[in-house]
């Protein structure tokens, strides 16, 4: 019982906590480019920044800015990291022929 | 606590027992952030953001939750919690209100979380055993001294930039030591009061 009461406290102060950051990240939300939310879905999403970006959305973005390689994610899978890399070669390719026209 | 008193709170957790230069907290972003000045200002005012809040909502859960529940041990844990709630909110707020800002400070601004100042001032605020007040105080000036050494640290590190320091020295230990003669500098307001 002497547990209950401190885990049940914590628990219900993370939970305020959390709503308080949804309802923030709602209201404070940001557009962003849609192919940096596509990247990012493909990537492990552990954000541990074994990549030496601040996370996972930050090395989307170094991806997207050919400033990355998909190498640097350490934790990611091998059908993972093929996929991304398919996704990414594609994207730039599209880019390429439109600035060409 | 008397007026007098809470001014000479202000002034004793602004100047004289500085965050950075006396207690040697917080050097991570002071290091980190001071190289141009409205990054460093930018991230002062943050600081002064997460501390005030933080300082206010963890003492409240203190008084209010924690101590009535005989819960004390847990201060850290809970504390820890608060603080890094509210500077994922910082981010996000600054994110959609000031774009450049967001980008100046980088991975500062998520290190806000374990900038030791923020829980610091939280644990001295139990640990003195402030009342309201004095707490609202504490926790405002002391992150005041802050955005005033990163600031005139700034504008120094500006200064350094374009002088002839010696090869050896340039980068962090020239820093390092313009923070050292700083903190002399700063020990000196000790004889004010
Ligand atoms: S290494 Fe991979 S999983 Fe870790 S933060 Fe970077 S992208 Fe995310």
């Amino acid at each position: 019982m002497d547990i209950l009461l401190p885990a049940l406290v914590l628990g219900a102060i993370g939970f305020v906590l959390g709503l308080l950051i949804n309802l923030v990240s709602k209201y404070f939300h940001v557009e962003e480019d849609s192919r940096i939310e596509t990247i990012e879905a493909m990537l492990p999403k552990y954000n541990c920044g074994a990549c030496g970006y601040a996370g996972c959305h930050d090395m989307a973005i170094g991806l997207l800015n050919k400033k990355a390689m998909v190498n640097q994610c350490k934790p990611i899978k091998q059908e993972a990291k093929e996929a991304l890399m398919a996704h990414l070669d594609e994207l730039f390719k599209a880019e390429k022929t439109s600035t060409n026209n | 606590m008397s007026i007098s008193g809470l001014i000479s709170l202000a002034f004793t957790a602004m100047i004289i027992e500085n965050v950075i230069l006396n207690q040697f907290l917080g050097i991570c972003p002071f290091l980190g952030v001071s190289k141009k000045r409205s990054s460093a200002v930018g991230m002062g005012v943050a600081v002064v953001a997460v501390i005030l809040l933080s300082g206010i909502i963890t003492w409240s859960l203190y008084r209010f939750v924690l101590s009535p529940l005989k819960m004390e041990y847990m201060q850290t844990i809970v504390f820890i919690l608060v603080i890094a709630a509210l500077v994922q909110m910082v981010e996000l707020i600054l994110k959609k209100t000031s774009p450049a800002l967001y980008k100046a400070l980088g991975i500062y601004l998520p290190l806000i979380t374990t900038n030791c100042a923020v829980l610091g001032v939280a644990l001295i605020n139990i640990r003195k055993d402030y009342n309201f007040a004095e707490m609202i105080v504490f926790s405002l000036f002391i992150p005041l001294g802050f955005l005033l050494v990163i600031t005139i640290f700034s504008m120094l590190r500006e200064k350094i930039d374009t002088a002839p320091v010696p090869k050896a020295f340039k980068g962090t230990p020239i820093a390092l030591i313009t923070a050292a003669i700083l903190a002399m500098i700063f020990s000196r307001f000790g004889g004010l009061i």
